[in-house]
Formats: C-alpha cells, sequence, structure tokens
C-alpha cells in the first residue's frame, strides 16, 4: 500500500461527510420538487449507508520500523 | 621469575585495560555525597554505603536527573583508574532511585524546566482532529502498546501508525526515546503526531520519563506530541513538556481519534432526519391527493354551469337566425320552382310564376318585370 493511501481515503470520508450535510440542507428549502427530493433521499440513504459501512470496516495499518534504537546510528 | 618493571603510566593504562576486560561496565547502587558541579561542565560525587566509598565522575551534559547529597541512585559507569592514581567510575548514565530521591530529583528538574518556559500551556500546538498518520514510540513487548493499538483499532480506522520499538525503562531507555523522536522528526514523511506510550510501573521504572535530555526532546519535536505514560495518578515531566498528555496509553488512543461508534450512530441521526425531511415532503403530496375529489366536483359543477351558460346564449343567438322570427319582421321568402330566389334572381325572366312566402300567407304571383342593380344600390 502507498503511504498516501490512508489520506486519500480519510479526505473522500471527509468529502462523503460534507455531502451529506449538503444534502440535508437542501432539504429545508421551501416548495421541494417531489421528484428531486425522492432522488436525494435516496442519495443520502446511500450515502450515509456507505459511510457507516466505511466506519465499521476500515482499519489501521501498524508497521514496527526496522531500525534500531538501542545504539547510536547517527 | 622477574616481574615486568612498568613506568607509573604504563602500569595504569595496565590497570585500565584489566578493568575494561573485566568489567566493560558496572551498575552500581549508593548514596550520593559531596556532589558538586566544576567550571559549569564536569561533575563529580562520591558514592557511598555504610562500608565503602568511591568517586565519581561525569559530564553535566550526562547528568539527566538532578542529583543532591543524600539521593539514592542507581548509575552505569566504567570503572578506571586515573592518571593520578585515584580509583573512580566514569558514569554513563544515573537514575535516581526509591521514592524520595526520585521525588526530589523530579521537583528540582521540574522547577528548572518549568523556569526556562518549557511547560507553559501557550506552548502547546493542537493535534489534528483525525490523523491519519502516527508515529508511535513504544516498547512492542508492552501492555501499553496493546492497550494504546486495542483502543485504536476499537475506535477508529485508516490510521498509518509507524511503530519505533524502543526500551521504555532503565538505563538507555530515554537515549533510545530521544533516538525515536529524532527519526521521526527527520524523516521525509513526517508523522502527523508523535504518541509516546507506556502502561504503569514502579517509580524507577517510570524515571525514564523524567530524563532532563528526554523532556527537551519532546518539547523541542517539530511533530506534536501525545504522551501517555503509566496509570492516572502518575505524573511526568515528559508528560508536563508534550503538547497534549493522556493519563494511560488507552486514552492516548481515546484522545487521538473520535469512536466510529459515536459517529455511526450520529450518522443514523442524520438519516432520520433524511426520512423526517422525505416524510413531510409526501404528507404535503398526500394531503393533495386526499383532497382531489372534492376538488374535481367543485371543478365539474362550475364546469357545468360554464356550460349551461354558453348554451343559452347559443340558444338566444340562433333565435335571431330563425327565418319565421325574420319574416315576422316583414320580410319574404322568394321561391322559383322550389329554389329560393336570391340577391340578383339570376334566371328569372318576365312571365316566370313565383311563390312568395310571408309570416303568415302564402302567394302565387307572376313576374312583369326585370331590373338589375348594381352592387352599390
Amino acid at each position: 500500500m502507498s503511504s498516501t493511501k490512508p489520506k486519500k481515503t480519510e479526505a473522500t470520508l471527509q468529502d462523503q461527510l460534507s455531502e451529506l450535510d449538503k444534502l440535508l440542507a437542501w432539504f429545508d428549502q421551501p416548495d421541494l420538487d417531489l421528484d428531486e427530493a425522492l432522488q436525494k433521499f435516496d442519495e443520502g440513504v446511500k450515502l450515509t449507508e456507505a459511510i457507516k459501512h466505511r466506519l465499521a470496516t476500515f482499519e489501521n495499518k501498524v508497521a514496527i520500523l526496522r531500525k534500531r534504537f538501542d545504539q547510536d546510528s547517527a | 621469575m622477574e616481574l615486568p618493571t612498568f613506568k607509573v603510566s604504563e602500569l595504569i593504562a595496565v590497570i585500565n585495560q584489566t578493568l575494561e576486560y573485566a568489567y566493560p561496565s558496572v551498575m552500581v547502587e549508593g548514596e550520593v555525597a559531596s556532589f558538586k558541579v566544576s567550571k559549569g561542565k564536569y561533575v563529580f560525587f562520591d558514592l557511598k554505603d555504610d562500608d565503602g566509598v568511591i568517586g565519581c565522575f561525569l559530564m553535566v551534559y550526562q547528568l539527566r536527573h538532578p542529583l543532591e547529597d543524600g539521593m539514592k541512585v542507581r548509575l552505569l559507569a566504567q570503572p578506571r583508574l586515573t592518571s593520578w592514581g585515584k580509583f573512580s567510575l566514569t558514569v554513563r548514565e544515573v537514575l535516581p532511585m526509591g521514592e524520595g530521591s526520585i521525588k526530589r530529583s523530579f521537583d528540582l528538574l521540574k522547577a528548572k524546566l518549568d523556569k526556562e518556559g518549557l511547560f507553559d500551556p501557550l506552548r502547546k500546538r493542537t493535534l489534528p482532529q483525525v490523523p491519519h498518520h502516527i508515529g508511535l514510540i513504544a516498547s512492542v513487548e508492552s501492555a501499553g502498546y496493546a492497550d494504546f493499538l486495542k483502543i485504536l483499532d476499537s475506535r477508529w480506522g485508516g490510521v498509518q501508525v509507524e511503530v519505533a520499538d524502543v526500551q521504555v525503562q532503565g538505563v538507555g531507555a530515554a537515549e533510545q526515546i530521544i533516538r525515536a523522536i529524532d527519526h521521526f522528526n527527520q524523516q521525509a514523511d513526517v508523522p502527523q503526531v508523535l504518541v509516546i506510550v507506556r502502561g504503569g510501573g514502579s517509580a524507577e521504572d517510570l524515571a525514564v520519563f523524567n530524563d532532563e535530555g528526554l523532556v527537551r526532546a519532546i518539547a523541542a519535536s517539530r511533530v506534536p506530541t501525545l504522551v501517555g505514560v503509566g496509570h492516572e495518578v502518575d505524573t511526568s515531566l515528559a508528560d508536563l513538556a508534550a503538547d497534549m498528555r493522556a493519563a494511560t496509553p488507552s486514552n492516548a488512543a481515546q484522545l487521538l481519534v473520535p469512536d466510529r461508534g459515536a459517529l455511526i450512530a450520529e450518522l443514523t441521526q442524520r438519516e432520520h432526519r433524511l426520512f423526517e425531511r422525505i416524510d413531510r415532503r409526501l404528507e404535503v403530496m398526500r394531503h393533495l391527493v386526499d383532497d382531489t375529489p372534492q376538488i374535481m366536483v367543485a371543478r365539474f359543477d362550475a364546469a357545468v354551469v360554464e356550460h349551461k351558460r354558453r348554451l343559452n346564449h347559443a340558444i338566444r343567438e340562433l333565435k335571431h337566425l330563425d327565418p319565421k322570427v325574420v319574416l315576422r319582421r316583414g320580410y319574404a321568402l322568394v321561391r322559383h320552382d322550389n329554389n329560393l330566389v336570391k340577391g340578383a334572381a339570376k334566371g328569372i325572366k318576365i312571365g316566370d310564376g313565383l311563390t312568395i312566402t310571408l309570416a303568415r300567407a302564402i302567394l302565387k304571383a307572376e313576374v312583369t318585370h326585370v331590373e338589375h342593380k348594381t352592387e352599390e344600390d
């Protein structure tokens, strides 16, 4: 795995969360078009499920450095 | 057998070689006496017990825990004979021992570093909200390491954890932790946080975290630091110098990352809000649908009234067009051979018979004169 992968995942998670906030805010406007509302609702539910799934399953990556610190190697 | 003859300096050198061979380094415990610092560079003291005294020497920078006469210490040293024939210990590292000495040394160093501003709250940096790359300094064999990772894994994911496996107690431990801090600070892809953890232990075990060099290294770290050492009750100078202090290794993980369980619960809340909103919208539509029959009846009624009105109007209009009505006004219909004679009376000649219908009579007549008119007449 490249070291930039977690950064990317994190950004996407944040993106997803703000996307969800935007969707919720959309529902606050008056006179919603019903078809659009149903579509946004569908998107919102899918998005929350995706985020929940990601949160429940993503794992930490632990790497123990091979460098030894018990002697001065500098 | 003839004994070898040495020059004095040669003998000292030979004895030192022998000592070095037999005792490359020794660990000695005792009480400090006659402690003094010379020219701000050299530290001299005697190490003693009830039955013996040995002179000790070290450089000021090697003295990582303040010493005072009467303190109990354990030191790592190399025995040697000085060029003026005095036996002494060249000290590599010295750790205070026993609760009283540890406490005294802690207080002295704390006061000194506090005065320098190392523990100033204004120096503290905030840790990133959700780090994705951390440097972990711990002993991979320790319970503290396992606790930290266990809580980290249960709370959050997607974190790249680079672990510097170091000794976290005893002689040499502070130096190893300092090297690990330096290593993380110097690497190209620096972690966002340095986490130093160690589980509970005796005051002597935890004394490593009161090492002056280590405390300074934590304070100087370019990467923000989070230190979780010992139990809730333990406070080390490393804790005080860190940007954030955790009570235990588990607590360090709690402070470092959010709880995915809580976030999932919050997401469920948001999902409920979505459901509420779509429900509200659908409710409006439902009302509209429920009211439709009534609206339709009303519209139908209105349409019937409108059609009646238009029908009456049409009837009135038609009445005006009824020939009988026209005849009653004095006009007549003229026919020739059952054909209506219109306009120019085309084909009508003198002598033709005509039938003239009036409102209330029919006359038979004969044409006696034909005169055609122009359009303007």
